[in-house]
């Protein structure tokens, strides 16, 4: 047996996973004579909820390719194992026009990556929803579960639709020095949001971004994609929402 | 010998065709009103005043006779929005849409200048009028800068005409790739991107594996916040890119490239898209190059918003569609990289740095720098000081000469406390070492590090702990998970430190958060794990005092520690106009007009508001276990 660099893996002495790796053909994915302790798998739960948030690290790793990690948008809230729950989520998902997909799928034949491919997909649908995913899983040929992996570990995709105005607040380093945590929370107050969601009359999102490097105007924060307001305060801050509120009243 | 010729005369004639494409050109004696059109002048109004000024000029009949150019970032981003006019290189700052008809009628029409909307020297008074004077401009040494601000980013002319890939078709015309490694080599160019490897080394690498393709890149993926060095030379200057990535291409051999740029940079996405495309239509890239049989296409990829991807190894994950996890060396990418094909990773300011060698020779190049680090670096300075923006200074420069000299020094009625350099990865030095000369030795004997080129300065009003928490909240929400030291490690002393903010810190918690940032460091695999506990570190040794007043004080010396500190009215101050009352969001403010006002301890979420709309000074903060017991008990 050999680790990922190819030099052979030092025997730890009286190690029982060791005892249990030993009996397993990777290439043939079986277990070797008798199974000592093949186990039954299960995730751990605290205080009824799953530890596990999809990092997709085990079934990349898995060396007999036997976990795969399903999409599940709502996941506290439901058990994976259902089918009929799962297929309640799909059915709860807004339907969305699928002819903008094209556009993805060129990107992808064009031989760029995932990235670009939800780029496109989130600069059409302004979110990435189950039906693209599922729909560019298919066209790679991969599970599901990659392709929810990868939207997932990069916080500018989202998988929830967004409000019509999508606030980003800088929390740069500059901008954080100049207050930002004051004006994020300033923001979430005056929306009654947390970071990170949408008001339920889907007029605002409230979002964080590391850096735009406006770092001069400190603190920072973007409406969209083109309306940037520099040295905020607090006041200003509301004042914006307020504003934004008083645009969509007339 | 006969080929080398011919293949010369086929170079400049290629060449000499691209420089009648379409576009601007600048020139610093015509008749040209600059308009700065970077980010920071972009979000502070430089719509308006382009309109206001084409506006103007409507209306003067002088349309066709005085151009208005949007040029790339000037660097001088507190400043914002700038416009400087030529011929004489009148500066002026700040400017709002009502200025432009009077800046029009003496800079344009006259030729005097406008006095009181120019840029004011912070420590005279005096007004500066030409931006050549300025000494925010003038003590810089511009190389990689040096177009930016003067021409037109969208015009691959402007760029030609003002000597723009003369260095390629020099390179291509001499047609020997080993000749530009060693030219590289003997300049002693460093990468810019943080580590300061040799970049000839790393070049000699990809080029001596035998493979049918092989990758380069440009790292754009610029996630340090607080640093915009690379956003800006996009923005203001794609095509230097574009040239020493090229130049770098034929000396690895290398056929296809990608630039990884930061998704939330988009003027400078669209503007490196709109190079490539005039780049291609000139013959610059794609097949045959400025005829020289040379193949070499660029592609661009986003990032999105994953810090770790400026990392090699993760970053080409990431371009393969992969979750940007880092992998374990070796193999090296130059041996075996993107999709396993041999792949040489460079920065933004590394490639820009390229062309400049070509044209200048090595000697020039070693002329600036120490011993160790040649040329100069480009660092975005911001922060609480006078004058923030971008700054390009040689390489052994000492910190307080861009700080002071340069930046203009701290805000009115101040003072320093530390610099941080290099991002989440830097540390944070003290006063005592602004004499530390940049380089990429000494500031690693500071416990800092050089970086990308991030450099916040704070002044006595930012809590080293709370800062010190920012940037590890930072690297534990940004790590990929991949190592057990980083992900748990970093949240684990982040713990700490969110106990050690909250005054509820134990003074064994310093000796463990020493343990613990040493044990992340050797346990993590790539740069981000490694360094991650720096500013901890870097705050720990020099700025210990802060952490022992928080924990053994229940004191925030800073006043920024929310649990620490308290906001009381100053009833002497106060005089009732009533203001903060109307502004606090959970109305914990009471009192009649003209009389006093309260603040309610128990209603007060700390938000500053109040303290900001006052104009009388009557909110004080207070910090220390006396405001702490009444803060509770009231």
């Amino acid at each position: 047996m050999a680790s990922g660099n190819g030099k052979p893996l030092a025997e730890p002495k009286g190690s029982q996973l060791y005892e249990v790796l030993k009996g397993i053909d990777f290439e043939r994915r079986e277990l070797i004579g008798k199974p000592r302790s093949a186990g039954l798998f299960d995730l751990v739960k605290d205080g009824g909820r799953y530890r596990c948030y999809a990092c997709t690290l085990c079934e990349r790793t898995c060396p007999a390719d036997c976990i795969e990690i399903d999409y599940c948008p709502e996941y506290p809230e439901l058990s994976w194992d259902t089918g009929a729950e799962l297929a309640a989520v799909s059915a709860a998902q807004p339907e969305i026009d699928m002819k903008p997909f094209d556009a993805v799928v060129a990107r992808l034949r064009d031989g760029y990556g995932l990235i670009e491919a939800f780029h496109t997909t989130q600069e059409t649908y302004g979110y990435l929803p189950r039906q693209v995913l599922e729909s560019i899983a298919a066209e790679l040929s991969l599970p599901l579960s990659r392709v929810y992996g990868v939207a997932t570990f990069y916080t500018q995709f989202r998988l929830k639709p967004v409000g019509k105005y999508v606030i980003d607040v800088c929390m740069g380093t500059a901008c954080h020095v100049a207050g930002a945590p004051l004006i994020v929370e300033a923001f979430s107050q005056e929306l009654g949001i947390p970071i990170g969601e949408t008001t339920a009359d889907r007029l605002f999102t409230l979002q964080t971004v590391n850096c735009v490097g406006a770092c001069a105007l400190a603190p920072v924060v973007r409406v969209g994609d083109d309306d940037t307001h520099g040295r905020m305060t607090p006041n200003t801050a509301r004042k914006l929402v307020r504003q934004l509120c008083k645009r969509e009243e007339a | 010998m006969a080929t080398a010729i011919s293949r010369a005369a086929r170079v400049e004639r290629a060449l000499e065709r691209a420089t009648k494409a379409d576009g601007h050109i600048s020139n610093d004696a015509g008749r040209e009103l600059r308009i700065c059109a970077g980010t920071a002048c972009h979000a502070s109004g430089r719509l308006a005043i382009k309109k206001a000024i084409a506006d103007e000029l409507e209306r003067h009949g002088l349309s066709d006779q005085v151009a208005i150019v949007e040029t790339g970032c000037h660097g001088f981003c507190q400043q914002g929005p700038i416009v400087v006019i030529r011929p004489q290189g009148i500066f002026y700052p700040q400017l709002k849409p009502r200025d432009i008809p009077r800046v029009i009628e003496k800079s344009v029409l006259g030729d005097e200048v406008a006095e009181d909307l120019l840029y004011r020297d912070p420590v005279s008074g005096d007004p500066v009028a030409l931006e050549a004077e300025i000494p925010f401009y003038a003590l810089q040494r511009r190389l990689v800068l040096a177009l930016n601000g003067k021409i037109d980013p969208h015009s691959i002319r402007d760029y030609i005409a003002h000597g723009g890939y003369r260095a390629l078709a020099k390179v291509l015309a001499e047609g020997d790739p080993e000749a530009v490694i060693d030219l590289v080599d003997a300049s002693g160019l460093r990468g810019r991107g943080g580590a300061g490897f040799p970049a000839a080394r790393k070049w000699r690498f990809t080029r001596a594996t035998q493979a049918e393709r092989k990758f380069l890149i440009c790292n754009a993926d610029e996630g340090d916040p607080g640093a915009f060095m690379d956003r800006s030379v996009l923005e203001g200057n794609p095509h230097s890119v574009i040239e020493g990535m090229l130049i770098g291409a034929f000396a690895i051999g290398a056929t296809d490239g990608y630039v990884y740029v930061r998704h939330e940079y988009p003027f400078a996405v669209e503007r490196l898209r709109i190079a490539l495309d005039q780049a291609r239509e000139q013959g610059l890239l794609g097949p045959n190059i400025l005829d020289s049989g040379f193949d070499f296409d660029i592609r661009v990829n986003q990032g999105a918003g994953a810090f770790v991807c400026g990392e090699e190894t993760a970053l080409l994950a990431s371009i393969e569609g992969h979750r940007g996890m880092p992998r374990p060396r070796p193999p090296y990418p130059a041996v075996s990289g993107l999709w396993g094909y041999p792949t040489n990773t460079n920065n933004v300011e590394t490639w820009a740095n390229v062309p400049w060698i070509v044209n200048n020779g090595t000697e020039a190049y070693d002329a600036m720098g120490t011993g160790t680090a040649k040329g100069t670096k480009i660092f975005s300075l911001t922060g609480k000081v006078t004058n923030g923006g971008l700054v390009e200074v040689p390489m052994g420069a000492t910190l307080r000469r861009v700080i002071f000299d340069i930046g203009g020094g701290m805000l009115p009625g101040r003072h320093f406390k530390a610099v941080q350099l290099g991002g989440p990865s830097g540390g944070c030095l003290p006063e005592r070492l602004l004499d530390t000369p940049i380089d990429f030795e000494s500031l690693i004997a500071s416990g800092s590090m050089m970086g990308s080129g991030g450099m916040v300065v704070v002044d006595d009003t930012t809590c080293m702990v709370d800062f010190a928490r920012y940037f590890l909240k930072f690297t534990s929400e940004e790590s990929c998970g991949k190592c057990v030291p980083c992900r748990v490690g970093s949240a684990r002393m982040l713990e700490i430190l969110d106990r050690i903010c909250a005054g509820q810190g134990e003074p064994t918690d310093l000796d463990r958060l020493q343990t613990m940032a040493d044990d992340v460091i050797e346990g993590s695999l790539c740069a981000l794990g490694g360094t991650a506990p720096n500013p901890v570190l870097t705050t720990l040794r020099y700025f210990r005092d802060e952490y022992e007043a928080h924990v053994l004080e229940h004191r925030c010396p800073a006043k920024v520690c929310r649990p620490l500190i308290r906001y009381t009215v100053d009833a002497d101050a106060c005089t009732g106009c009533h203001v903060c009352f109307g502004a606090c969001p959970v109305n914990a403010i009471s009192g009649e007009r003209k009389q006093a006002h309260v603040i309610n301890q128990k209603l007060c979420t700390k938000c500053d508001t109040c303290r900001q709309v006052c104009t009388f000074d009557a909110i004080d903060v207070d910090t220390g276990v006396l405001a702490v017991a009444e803060g509770r008990a009231s």
